[in-house]
């Protein structure tokens, strides 16, 4: 049998690395990089000194950034994009051989979709009313109806999309991104994670946490409405400020000639020279005044009749400004954690109720995001993906008016760089409960998502614990039918 | 029990049943040849997913051994004599396209399968000795062979060498052609040494006292470093390790998070192992079966992992079938990774791809712990009887106090009764002009002030109090200088404050004065001769420095005679704001027959009450339904046996027993009464279990009906507006009450929080998150870990490759945990002594000798140094497994006092320092960093184990976790005393590589990032701790600047500053003070480096 394979981080060379990193950090001495190069860990080529220098991925790709908009809560493909006639018809029955409990408890009867659905655009795509302006973009859309997960409960579901396994402690996909890739701008976070304005997702922190990977690879959790925390100190005037900083950079840089070949020293040097750059680009890019009203208005930022979705869009056009700065990888979320449905997509009562209320925030802004970053050309190098942990299941529950958890087919889209536009992969069963065709695990979603970055999902790994890591475990295959 | 390796694996039965087939079917199968037939048919089409580089489904089918034995959980794909029973042949000859081999490409031709066929019908004859490749053997591996005390190298240079470590590392340096570094400097290695084994810097008087005692030699080294193993600062810092490789937290992780309250007994049963030095042997066995050995919560160890709770789990029998197989896989994965340093998770799903681990041993494993729950467990011990009564007694005493303390609230004024000023006070002025009165006494009272970010209530201040006559053009006529006499109620005194500076004309708070009590206390100014006056002028700081002290409520009152004085303004105090778990409102009493009680806006969704309390005189709450009070609401939702309109007057608290409305943000409930009652309390909360903080009413009424019309009692419009990111309220306050009352109250409060600190002792003597045990599951080996596909039952055996040991499916549920950890905590065991003894290593060197501390598998980094890994497990073994032993022989050794001084010739042959050519320095972890801040500030709270400290706003939950951003008491103590909360990294440290206890973390990965430089120069404990250790110094050595200085640099860095460092630093100090130096050196890479 052959060696356990290679240890070596195996997606960068040393050489391609050193070149990049000289000028993305044109500032550093030469000198400290060159022993930052002696320095860096055999197991990795990723200086963990200076974690956020571009890297190539491991073939040329279309996509070089992500927006991923996560709708937490589990939104129902019935109400959305899958569209079953059947289950129209059958509205009211009993599923003969159907599951008599699930998640939540007793199945009731069958209930049809709770939109309206008609065809959409040139494809003739059927989608629902819920969402008007999505609906807009179909032919751009590729679709894939066939997901399964492999939880049926919130938190480990979401931690399996975010993370590509339903336990906690493992990285995320933006975390994994940020790892291999590191950033093109380095005045601002590489990985941002906004959360809903109603509050964090169902799985909170776990959603955007690095696991064992680097501390550096983490989402920073900030929005339209919560800046980074610690850009400046509490009660300190600019001039002690100044003072403290000069002297600071005077106290280290003694001390780096009396080590003068420790490259982690110089690079916590220049982390207080990045972190001022951030200082100054962060509130700029945080400041929405300088975008026109037309764009206001065309993502709902200016209407204050919907707080809600005035915040929400607020988090969309700061996704697009963080894209156009060059941040790697942006998650957005919608919906926030469990709250009876009432906060998320977690429609178990009253679905049509408050999915009405969820599709109003969620449905403007994000379509105006997409519409804008294309007019923007933005979309040349950015891939947008909407996603969201489960499906719902095609009969209400005993007694109530919304649908139990369905991990066995439900439907996430991607448009973008790399995405063929105005395709849907994979069907579910006539009733829309369980995949049929091309069942497509969230392994091989992720694996796309990495595929389209340059990124292949069985060579981005990290050692822990023993175990080569991957994004994707043992399995994964690339939806190739998706892609451009 | 014997250890031994077998020379060979995987000889199954199967194989021999085979060979006898083969020798009767010799000559029948002379016309298919293996060789020349068969194994081409392998390579063209199975091979590629069944050979040397991919065993898809767990089959090889290119070695003859593992072709017979079949891929995972279908047993053997070739039975030799019988194709049709063969699961090969049915998979080439299917016509279902998805079952078919090879799943991809052509399938086989008919001629093929025929070859195939006639082979294995004629008894499948395969060649010993002809594959093309070779079996590895798995267990060629050098962690799995017994480790034997090997010969100390004999060195040239004996003079460096101090012990058996440094010729080991010697002779390999010298192999090298390297040499070690000089030794560090004497202060150097006692900072290293303190800050490696205690994670704290020495202070100035260690260094001052090693100094002094340097020059007796190496007495004086062993002396520091038994001093420093019997502080228990030791067991806080080396516990911390230890926590990380079983990632301990105090939640229960997943999507709801909660807190895992009785967490900390296993946090605190670590630390006291480390600082008792428990033989590492015992220490394992206990972590596995304290149960039996009276250390009941060292079995913290065995639910350590995030874990979904029963309410979490789906209804439907394979989510409840699932979460238990998650539970158990993760203690498997403790304790292969912790205690043995393998991944036998690995092989849940499949057979472990590098290790030899079969499936089998992994279900075997997991038998072994087939009776453990995640639970607390009550923890028995000689005192818990007699403290468990003695609670009781304790806890009716609270009721009575807190019955008491709930009639010491300030009335509340609702709005229409408001016949009161309800203005801001400003920090920096506040004028009050009036209709002109004659006076000759002014009074200015305070009853409430603002609460200090960090201290909370405290003294309040004013800087100067002017009265102002009525005059065309006004004079200040309050000023001694004017005449005017002085009085107050209390006063501290300082050079800063005295009464006199309140009337001395000149402002800011160096010149001010402040009051001798909490929140409270008043001053009166008896003018030189009755004056008509117009206005009066005061505020806290009129130079705007400061804002907090500030008086946020108080009386103005002036007038001919002291004891008659007009009130001229009146803002009386802010009820507190509404808080989720109990709020109260008294008003004057009120003969009624029914109450209204009436939610105006939420913070969230539909109102949800979880009781509702009315008091009469009395004392008695009489809205419960039992007193015969009738409920009637405007609408609610009604979940069963959890939200109904009767839960909230049935005396019951929680959730699970609330009112909810129907409608978002408003909602009424109406109590009506069996007969009238003087009432004049109504207390109530949204969830007094203090869980849920959604759905809380922020604005209200309260009514109570007179005749056929509502009077208003008490709303919500005296209370401080809730908002978002209110500061909580303290859960009692003494703004409002009168002295009396106040002394009352305090006198009272003082005894409560005493009785529940006995009471918390006396409960956390019960119990601890230290599982439960009951009957074992039967475990069954699961088809790709699925279980839903149970295949063989298993019984508890030990891993096949290493030993042989299994036990009866009958062996009782103790009885299996203990033989495991015999087994385990054996000195024969292969694994368990050196995977310890590399972990002690890696923790005072940063990297192990083995650099994949949690993998000792193939799979794994191997040895840097192999023989002396194995002396360190043998010397391990033979002190008793004493770790204190062996930190005494690695911190004395000469490998360890080496300078971190670089060498460019040697950085050439090992970049990466792995053999030690220096001392390789490394980033303090987060919480040493923090520890010592405090430590330097003068502030750290060493108050040992219970309950950890908040970093957070709350300690488990679904929402969001606002961070502690000021720290005081409690949390001031070291950081392993944080109540971790599982996902969520600290606001300012978690940053710096903080493990969030999701997974095991066998060594902290070091990382450097701009958030990490944001949050340790901006954040607000650093400001404070600087300003903290600022004044610490200033009172050391007072005012000179140059002392401050030389004191700030001996003990943040243990050293004096040099000439130019001086020089720097004099100017920042001058003109921006102290707590800027103090600022600047906690984020220093001196002080944030092991020297």
């Amino acid at each position: 049998m052959n060696q356990p394979s290679n240890r070596a981080h195996p997606i960068l060379n040393r050489r391609g690395f050193l070149s990049d990193s000289a000028t993305a950090l044109g500032s550093i001495a030469l000198l400290d990089l060159l022993a930052g190069d002696r320095l860096l860990a055999s197991e990795s080529a990723v200086d963990l000194a200076r974690p956020f220098v571009p890297r190539p991925g491991h073939f040329p790709a279309k996509a070089k950034k992500v927006v991923v908009i996560f709708c937490a809560g589990a939104v129902s493909q019935l109400e959305t994009w899958d569209y079953k006639p059947e289950l129209i018809k059958r509205d009211g029955k009993p599923l003969e051989d159907g599951p008599a409990v699930t998640f939540q408890g007793p199945a009731g009867d069958l209930a049809r979709p709770q939109y309206q659905f008609r065809q959409r655009g040139e494809t003739g795509k059927w989608v629902s009313d819920m969402l008007p302006h999505l609906a807009e973009l179909t032919d751009d859309i590729a679709f894939i109806h066939s997901l399964t997960s492999k939880s049926n409960t919130h938190g480990p579901a979401e931690n399996f999309l975010s993370t590509g396994t339903p336990l906690d402690g493992f990285p995320s996909l933006g975390s994994w991104v940020s790892y291999a890739l590191g950033s093109e701008n380095q005045n601002l976070p590489a990985y941002v994670a906004m959360p809903d304005p109603r509050g964090v997702p169902q799985n909170g922190s776990n959603n955007w946490g690095p696991g064992f990977l680097p501390a550096a690879f983490q989402g920073t959790p900030m929005s339209s409405k919560e800046p980074i925390r610690h850009l400046g100190p509490p009660g300190v005037s600019a001039a002690s400020d100044r003072a403290a900083r000069s002297l600071l950079q005077r106290v280290n840089e003694r001390h780096l000639q009396q080590h003068p070949e420790d490259g982690k020293l110089a690079a916590r040097i220049a982390s207080y020279e990045l972190a001022a750059r951030m200082q100054l680009s962060v509130p700029e890019i945080t400041d929405l005044s300088s975008e026109p009203a037309h764009i206001l208005k065309s993502y709902g930022a200016d209407d204050e009749s919907n707080p809600t979705r005035a915040a929400f869009a607020r988090n969309c056009i700061l996704a697009r400004r963080m894209i156009e700065s060059g941040v790697r990888f942006v998650q957005l979320f919608n919906g926030a954690y469990a709250s009876g449905g009432d906060l998320n997509w977690d429609g178990h009562s009253k679905l049509k109720e408050q999915y009405d209320k969820h599709a109003a925030i969620l449905d403007q802004p994000a379509a105006a995001l997409i519409k804008d970053m294309r007019a923007r050309g933005l979309l040349e190098d950015t891939l947008v993906v909407w996603c969201t942990e489960f499906g719902r299941m095609p009969f209400f529950q005993k007694g109530a008016k919304g649908r139990d958890h369905n991990p066995d087919g439900f439907t996430c889209w991607m448009t973008g760089a790399g995405v063929k536009p105005g395709v849907s992969h994979g069907v579910t069963d006539e009733l829309g409960q369980k995949a049929v065709e091309n069942i497509r695990p969230l392994y091989d979603f992720n694996a796309t998502i990495l595929h389209l970055l340059g990124l292949d999902h069985e060579r981005l790994t990290f050692e822990h614990n023993g175990i080569e890591r991957r994004l994707t475990n043992v399995e994964g295959h690339v939806i190739h039918e998706i892609l451009a | 029990m014997g250890f031994y390796c077998k020379a060979m694996i995987m000889v199954k039965s199967v194989l021999l049943a085979t060979a006898i087939v083969v020798l009767q079917t010799q000559a029948q199968t002379a016309e298919v040849d293996f060789v020349r037939d068969v194994r081409p048919i392998f390579e063209k089409h199975c091979y590629s997913c069944h050979g040397a580089t991919k065993q898809k489904s767990g089959l090889r089918l290119d070695v003859k051994s593992e072709a017979f034995k079949g891929g995972d959980g279908y047993g053997p794909s070739l039975i030799a004599g019988e194709a049709d029973e063969s699961p090969l042949i049915e998979l080439v000859r299917s016509d279902d396209e998805y079952s078919r081999m090879p799943p991809k490409g052509e399938p086989l031709s008919a001629k093929e399968i025929g070859t195939l066929t006639r082979w294995v019908d004629a008894g499948a004859a395969w060649p010993d000795g002809i594959d093309l490749v070779q079996l590895e053997d798995r267990l060629d591996h050098w962690s799995f062979k017994p480790s034997q005390l090997p010969g100390v190298p004999a060195t040239k240079d004996r003079q460096w060498s101090r012990n058996a470590i440094d010729h080991f590392i010697l002779s390999r340096l010298q192999q090298a052609g390297l040499t070690p570094a000089p030794p560090a400097d004497e202060v150097t290695w006692l900072r290293r040494v303190t800050l490696d084994l205690t994670g704290l810097p020495p202070t100035p008087q260690e260094v001052t006292a090693f100094l002094e005692e340097v020059a007796k030699g190496e007495p004086t080294y062993i002396a520091v470093v038994d001093r420093l193993l019997k502080s228990p600062r030791y067991g806080e810092r080396w516990a911390q390790h230890w926590l990380d490789v079983v990632r301990y937290a105090d939640t229960h992780g997943f999507e709801v998070n909660t807190e895992r309250p009785n967490a900390w007994p296993y946090r605190d049963y670590v630390i006291e192992a480390f600082n008792n030095d428990t033989p590492y042997d015992r220490f394992i066995k206990q972590q596995l079966v304290g149960d039996a050995m009276d250390a009941g919560a060292a079995t913290g160890f065995l639910v350590t992992a995030s874990v979904l709770l029963p309410g979490q789990i789906g209804k439907d029998a394979p989510s409840i079938r699932l979460a238990r197989q998650d539970s158990l896989d993760e203690i498997v994965n403790n304790i292969g990774q912790t205690f043995l340093g393998l991944s036998v998770g690995c092989a849940r799903c499949h057979d472990h791809k590098f290790d030899p681990i079969s499936a089998k041993d992994y279900y075997s494993m997991q038998a072994f712990v087939a009776g453990v729950e995640y639970a607390d467990r009550k923890i028995e011990s000689e005192e818990s009887d007699d403290l468990k009564k003695e609670a009781e007694k304790l806890r009716q005493r609270v009721a009575h106090i807190d019955r008491r303390l709930a009639s010491f609230v300030p009335l509340a004024h609702p709005v229409e009764d408001r016949n009161v000023n309800n203005e801001e006070t400003n920090a920096k002025q506040n004028t009050h002009s009036f209709s002109p009165l004659k006076a000759k006494f002014v009074r200015l009272t305070i009853h409430d002030c603002n609460l200090h970010p960090s201290l909370g209530l405290i003294e309040p201040c004013i800087d100067e109090l002017e009265i102002f006559t009525n005059e065309a053009e006004p004079r200040n006529i309050a000023l001694a200088s004017a005449g005017a006499k002085v009085t107050a109620s209390g006063s501290r005194s300082s050079a800063s404050h005295k009464l006199e500076h309140i009337n001395d004309g000149r402002y800011g708070n160096s010149r001010s004065w402040m009051s001798d009590t909490h929140g409270r206390g008043w001053v009166m100014v008896e003018l030189s001769e009755a004056t008509s006056i117009a206005s009066i002028v005061w505020g806290r700081d009129r130079l705007g420095k400061f804002t907090d002290r500030l008086a946020t409520a108080f009386t103005l009152q002036a007038g001919l005679d002291a004891d008659a004085l007009t009130t001229l303004v009146y803002v009386p105090p802010q009820r507190p704001l509404v808080r989720a778990t109990m709020n109260t409102d008294r008003f004057m009493p009120l003969r009624t027959t029914q109450l209204r009680f009436t939610v105006q806006s939420t913070n969230s969704l539909e109102p949800c009450i979880d009781e509702l309390e009315v008091y009469n005189t009395s004392g008695d709450n009489i809205a419960l339904a039992s007193q015969g009070t009738v409920v009637t609401t405007s609408g609610d939702t009604i979940v069963a046996d959890r939200h109904e309109p009767r839960f909230i007057q049935d005396g019951e608290y929680g959730n699970s027993r609330s009112w909810m409305s129907n409608a978002v943000g408003e909602g009424w409930v109406e109590l009506k009464f069996a007969t009238e009652q003087e009432i004049d309390r109504v207390v109530w909360g949204r969830d007094r279990e203090d869980k849920f903080q959604d759905r809380l009413p922020t604005q209200y009424r309260i009514e109570g009906l007179v005749g056929e019309d509502w009077k208003l009692l008490a709303d919500s419009t005296d209370r401080i507006p809730w908002t978002e990111d209110a500061q909580p309220a303290p859960s009692f306050s003494i703004a409002g009450l009168t002295l009396e009352e106040t002394d009352e109250a305090n006198r009272l409060l003082e005894e409560k929080r005493q009785l529940e600190s006995k009471i918390k002792a006396a409960q956390n003597g019960q119990k601890a998150f230290a599982g439960t045990f009951r009957k074992p599951d039967d475990i069954h080996l699961l088809r790709r870990g699925d279980p839903e596909q149970p295949a063989e039952s298993v019984t508890p055996a030990v891993l096949s490759a290493i030993d042989e040991l299994s036990l009866p499916n009958e062996t009782a549920e103790q009885e299996r945990r203990k033989v495991l950890a015999d087994w385990i905590a054996s000195p024969e065991n292969p694994l368990t002594a050196r995977v310890m003894a590399n972990r002690i290593w890696q923790w005072h060197f940063g990297v192990g000798l083995v650099e994949t501390a949690n993998d000792f598998g193939r799979n794994g980094a191997k040895p840097s140094h192999p023989e002396l890994l194995d002396w360190l497990a043998q010397e391990f073994i033979r002190s008793g497994w004493s770790i204190k032993h062996m930190h005494r022989q690695i911190v004395l050794s000469s490998t360890y006092r080496q300078s971190t001084r670089h060498n460019a010739e040697a950085a050439v042959v090992d970049a990466d320092i792995r053999l030690l050519w220096r001392y390789p320095s490394r980033r303090l972890e987060a919480e040493a960093i923090r520890d010592a801040m405090l430590a330097a500030s003068g502030r750290l709270n060493l108050k040992m184990g219970g309950r950890g400290f908040d970093l957070f706003n709350k300690r488990g939950g679904l929402s969001g976790f606002t961070p502690v951003e000021s720290f005081t008491d409690e949390g001031l103590r070291r950081m392993i005393y944080a109540h971790k909360v599982r996902r969520e990294r600290d606001a300012v440290f978690g940053a710096f590589d903080c493990p969030d206890a999701g997974q095991s973390t066998p060594r902290r990965i070091e990382s450097t990032t701009p958030i990490q430089a944001l949050n340790l120069f901006n954040s607000r404990f650093t400001i404070e701790q600087s300003d903290a250790f600022a004044s610490r110094v200033i009172k050391e050595v007072g005012d000179d600047v140059s002392a401050q200085i030389q004191r700030v640099y001996e003990i943040a860095l243990n050293r004096k500053p040099a000439a130019d460092e001086f020089a720097e630093a004099q100017p920042v100090v001058r003109a921006h003070g102290l707590q800027t130096l103090c600022r600047v050196l906690f984020n220093s890479n001196e002080f944030l480096f092991l020297p």
